[in-house]
């Protein structure tokens, strides 16, 4: 009767043993899973990362030709209004009307500018009228969330 | 007799059987599903990679056109600059679309391919931009991975002022 009981054991004692060896292959492999999805969302923020630096460094060059053109492209705009970039007739030209590139939206703002006593530039003072600071940002929607990188950098009346 | 014989051969039950048999299925089938989404993962991020290093085609082109200071030819496909080299000495840079790849060519002689064998240049346009203090170019660059099934193609687009005669 000794054999017949530890014969008992020993089987559901394999049944176990296989069940816990099936999951933790099974809890393995799905973590693994789980890094190659991430991996895949990674890369795929990596490359949008890497466009909106272009057109980032894009909208700034293009503010930069708006002001080559006439200072009076940059003076006349209203503070604290989203501007789009547009390219029409062989130059870049802000407007107020919404535009989108690939999936990217690019937003430009201006602001004042103030200088101290000593003509440098601080984020209060004597109001500049020949300088403005401009804040371009590119936003885009990835996985419900979205993402965004921002460049600043004044702008002054040097050709006029 | 009969019973105690059944208990020495340790045998299973049907049902018993039938319940691991759709228990290991299951299991089965949830490691082969994601040994297969792994593998496709893995050929995704490949592609991804490539075309995530055609940005350096980009920025090549954009830093050659920041420092030349003059304009020889352009058209969408075909850019030649004048520019300088380190040693202050004149020199000529021209970037090419040539089939699927983007040549570079500096005094006239091809220097070689900027993109990878495993990216395909789609399409590239160059555009003039002239100011009164200067000239810019816009470049824009479509890129896809030979590597990528689903032969996605993604854009890259840049505009540079000419800093040489700024």
């Amino acid at each position: 009767m000794k054999t017949v009981g530890s014969l008992e054991k020993l089987r559901g004692f394999m049944m176990v043993e296989i069940l816990i060896v099936i999951s933790i292959i099974v809890v393995s492999v799905l973590a693994a899973l789980a890094v190659a999805q991430k991996s895949i969302y990674l890369s795929r923020q990596s490359l949008h990362q890497s466009q909106a630096a272009f057109l980032l460094e894009e909208g700034a060059e293009a503010v930069r030709i708006a002001r080559d053109n006439a200072w009076v492209n940059v003076s006349s705009l209203n503070l604290s209004t989203d501007y789009y970039l547009s390219f029409s007739g062989g130059t870049w030209t802000l407007s107020t009307s919404p535009s989108g590139i690939d999936i990217f939206t690019r937003k430009i703002i201006f602001s004042s500018a103030y200088r101290d006593a000593n003509e440098d530039l601080i984020s209060s003072g004597a109001l500049d009228s020949q300088t403005r600071l401009a804040t371009i940002d590119v936003s885009w929607l990835e996985g419900g969330q979205t993402f965004s990188k921002t460049i600043q950098f004044y702008l002054a009346d040097i050709f006029s | 007799m009969e019973n105690k014989i059944r208990k020495i051969k340790g045998g299973y039950t049907l049902v018993e059987m039938l319940f691991y048999i759709a228990l290991f299925s299951v299991l089965a089938l949830a490691i082969i599903t994601s040994l297969i989404s792994m593998t496709k993962a893995f050929r995704v991020t490949t592609a991804q990679a490539d075309l995530v290093q055609s940005s350096a085609v980009m920025e090549r082109i954009s830093r050659e056109i920041r420092q030349a200071y003059e304009i020889i030819s352009i058209s969408a496909n075909d850019l030649k600059l004048n520019a300088k080299d380190e040693s202050d000495n004149n020199k000529t840079v021209e970037f090419l679309l040539f089939g699927s790849n983007l040549q570079l060519i500096e005094n006239n002689v091809f220097t070689g391919d900027l993109n990878s064998s495993n990216i395909q240049i789609t399409a590239l346009s160059f555009t003039e931009i002239t100011t009164p203090a200067g000239k810019a170019v816009k470049a824009s660059l479509s890129v896809k991975s030979v590597r990528d099934a689903t032969g996605r193609i993604e854009n890259f687009y840049n505009t540079v002022v000419l800093r040489g005669d700024y």
